[in-house]
């Protein structure tokens, strides 16, 4: 898609929110032999500066630097559809369209919807971002095993954050640190959404 | 050759994951503000400062580039006087050194704290983290790609940017 719409003034910044960081990403940037500009970010430095909850999660910014659609479900493909039953093919012409018409699309939303859709972070899920970060400055000082301890806190104070869940179980045996896995925590959703629902128009329409 | 690209290539990772690792030595007092992380001087025992962060005002200001001034704890523009009933909270001067309970000052600035032992980490103040929800700006940011070289959200002003984060977990 990307050597398709480069044309158009459009860009692709992929951010990998690896806190192995080249390591773990590496292997699957080499596969995908991408074109645009892929970055490594052992921090989560994105997930915290945006408030995203999950991969893979996108934000529109336009040619003033301004957001105009926030924070959503960014499926490319369908490789995992059974879980999350978002179609790939929709939001990629959402952002064909976006591409070609830029802020007259309807898919770049106004003010009002955005902030709509925005929520001003709570101290908690503040507090849950300084808990996670810690963590991460423990796991790359030789500290795993006190990471863990807030990873733990940082999932109890923002439960919403599968970011926090997922990548701290990655750096561990999870079953055995914290008594879990992925696959145990989504069959636990029991038919809930694993991902926040999307709503490409304005309109609410999915 | 490979050898020395890899090395290259970590040693330039390495300036971005931040974090100057003086933290080896687990009774030192380590203080992480705007994701850097400064090795500062721990306060006589007499403090009894368990639950609270005491730096002198020179750590104050090499860990967070605050500094203290009769207006009150400045950085460039930006000032918090401290409640002038409540100083002692915040200034205890011993033995001709001044301290600064940083904590303390986080609770001022709704800044939220992480610590474990003598690693204290601190976020940004809510008003800061939220301000893209008022503007609609794009929070800038600057991450290195796979081979070490750094690029800043900004360098794509004048195009339509889809920003999509992804992981290998």
């Amino acid at each position: 898609m990307y050597s398709e719409l480069k044309d158009k003034n459009f860009e692709i910044i992929s951010v990998a929110e690896d806190t192995g960081g080249v390591k773990d990403a590496k292997p699957w940037i080499d596969a995908a032999k991408p074109e645009y500009t892929v970055l490594v970010d052992t921090q989560h430095l994105v997930t915290r500066l945006y408030d995203m909850v999950n991969v893979p999660t996108a934000v529109w910014i336009n040619e003033q630097g301004r957001i105009v659609r926030p924070n959503e479900a960014a499926y490319v493909d369908d490789r995992y559809k059974g879980m999350h039953r978002l179609d790939a093919a929709e939001y990629l012409a959402a952002i064909r369209d976006w591409a070609a018409h830029g802020d007259q699309s309807e898919y770049a939303l106004s003010e009002t919807e955005i902030r709509a859709r925005l929520t001003p972070q709570k101290p908690d899920w503040a507090l849950a971002a300084a808990e996670f970060a810690l963590g991460e400055y423990l796991y790359h000082n030789g500290q795993g095993e006190a990471s863990i301890r807030h990873y733990k806190e940082a999932q109890r104070l923002n439960p919403d954050s599968w970011n926090y869940k997922r990548q701290a179980w990655a750096l561990s045996d999870a079953e055995r640190e914290y008594g879990t896995s992925f696959m145990k925590e989504v069959q636990k959703l029991n038919g809930k959404p694993y991902y926040a629902p999307r709503k490409l128009k304005k309109d609410g329409k999915p | 050759m490979k050898t020395i690209n890899r090395l290259i290539c970590a040693i330039l990772f390495c300036a971005f994951t931040i974090m100057t690792t003086r933290a080896a030595d687990p009774g030192q007092q380590t203080v992480i503000y705007d994701n850097a992380a400064t090795a500062v001087a721990t306060p006589p025992a007499a403090f009894n400062a368990s639950s609270d962060l005491w730096v002198t005002l020179a750590d104050l200001t090499r860990a967070t580039k605050f500094a203290l001034k009769p207006q009150g704890v400045c950085r460039d523009e930006l000032c918090f006087p401290l409640p002038k009933n409540r100083k002692t909270a915040f200034l205890r001067t011993q033995a001709k050194t001044t301290w600064f309970n940083l904590s303390e000052f986080a609770r001022l600035l709704h800044q939220p704290v992480a610590r474990e032992a003598e690693t204290w980490y601190f976020g940004p103040r809510l008003e800061v983290q939220n301000a893209f929800v008022g503007s609609l700006t794009a929070p800038d940011f600057t991450l290195p790609d796979v081979n070490g070289k750094p690029h800043a959200l900004h360098d794509f002003r004048g195009k339509k940017v889809l920003l999509i984060t992804w992981a290998s977990w």
